[in-house]
């Protein structure tokens, strides 16, 4: 039995179209799901199936046109630009296939700068990002500016910043997509192991099959619909 | 926040170091302009001059916002994609840009106060080469000020591109 309290995101009968080039295309079709809390869950899929649009539906990045997205208890799908905001710098955690680190900030100021909007001290926020550093062995690198990073260190960057708020969720889409296989277990293993010790939820979108060994729950889909859940 | 976009600017060597030095020239010629002006030395081609530098700031500071807000615009995504409120980023933009035209102001302050000192010291020194103060500190706060106020009109600007960055940009693939 799940009670209430363990789902972390619920998405309740979501549909999603998009218009592109005058055609109509329905990016997701009837998703219904449940991930509970401290589960880590793979959406698997070829391109343009929708399981990219489906991680901003559920994070709020992008609206649904139909359904209802329960993030944490709250209805997600209809929440204001500001409410999804702190959602987002509350209990999500990002992690981007390029990166998206600034290049002319510092390792350790990337990290930093998700909690610059917060009334954390700067000591406080120092503090949080060393740790977050040292969790994904990165410490030693902090000083160091992006291009002086291999694309691996600069994921393992981005998942400290993922981390350093200790969000409820992590959302990661196609975080290996760049890497070479050596960092890519190195990432997944971080990943797994922020999951299991601090009971984060994690959410990765890939194409990746061999990933599946991380996965409590492997969605997959195709056409924007969900055709098993494993 | 204010002092993370002096630290961003700082970090954008050549753009900040650019624009500072074009402020701190313009800066420099409103305020002549307007000493000449109130000392009746150029009649009314002094208000002239001082609405083309005004004109040229009012260019030169959409120009500044233009540049921060479109060409990084994956930046700013990603920032609203972990948490960031349009508030948050105008912050960090208007602080960039208020920064910049500051450091202008300053810089202008320091080299009439060395021209200042070099004029006290060639009087002290009895050597009479006739030179004057060249522009009073009113002039320079007169033109700072304005120009700040210049750049309220650049930033309302900004302001509607900043809503219109979707946080979903930062997710989309690089060259994608």
């Amino acid at each position: 039995m799940v009670f209430a309290k363990d789902i972390m995101i619920e998405a309740i009968d979501i549909n999603k179209e998009y218009r592109r080039a005058g055609a109509i295309i329905r990016a997701l079709v009837d998703i219904n799901l449940r991930v509970k809390s401290g589960e880590f869950v793979i959406v698997q899929g070829p391109t343009g199936c929708g399981k990219s649009t489906l991680l901003n539906v559920l994070s709020g990045l992008d609206l649904p046109d139909s359904g209802r997205v329960i993030f944490d208890g709250e209805n997600i799908a209809r929440a204001t630009e500001d409410r999804l905001s702190k959602i987002r710098r509350q209990k999500i955690g990002f992690v981007f296939q390029d990166y998206n680190l600034v290049n002319s900030l510092t390792a350790i100021e990337n990290i930093e700068a998700l909690l610059w909007p917060t009334v954390l001290s700067n000591k406080e926020i120092e503090n949080r990002s060393i740790a977050a550093l040292r969790d994904v062995n990165l410490l030693e690198r902090k000083d160091h500016h992006p291009v002086q990073l291999s694309g691996g260190e600069k994921q393992r960057v981005g998942l400290a910043r993922a981390i350093i708020h200790r969000p409820r969720v992590i959302l990661a889409d196609e975080p290996t997509g760049n890497l070479d296989p050596e960092s890519e277990t190195h990432v997944m293993e971080l990943l797994k192991k922020i999951n299991k010790d601090t009971e984060t939820t994690v959410i990765v979108v890939t194409h990746r099959t061999h990933l599946n060994k991380y996965a409590d729950k492997i969605i997959k889909m195709d056409k924007g619909r969900i055709i098993k859940i494993e | 926040m204010w002092k993370k976009a002096i630290l961003l600017s700082l970090r954008e060597k050549k753009i900040f170091t650019v624009f500072a030095l074009i402020y701190t020239i313009l800066i420099f010629l409103s305020s002549l302009f307007i000493e000449l002006g109130i000392g009746g030395q150029l009649g009314e081609s002094a208000l002239f001059f001082i609405l083309i530098f005004f004109t040229t700031s009012l260019i030169l500071s959409l120009l500044y916002a233009w540049i921060l807000v479109s060409r990084r615009r994956r930046v700013w995504a990603t920032f609203k994609c972990i948490g960031y409120t349009n508030k948050n980023i105008i912050i960090l933009v208007s602080g960039i840009i208020l920064f910049t035209t500051l450091m202008g102001f300053f810089i202008v302050i320091e080299v009439l106060f060395h021209y200042a000192a070099i004029v006290a010291y060639l009087n002290s020194a009895e050597i009479n080469l006739d030179i004057k103060i060249l522009i009073g500190l009113v002039p320079v706060i007169v033109t700072s000020g304005m120009f700040i106020f210049v750049q309220l009109i650049a930033l309302i600007v900004v302001y509607r591109k900043v809503l219109k960055v979707r946080p979903i940009i930062a997710l989309k693939r690089v060259g994608g």
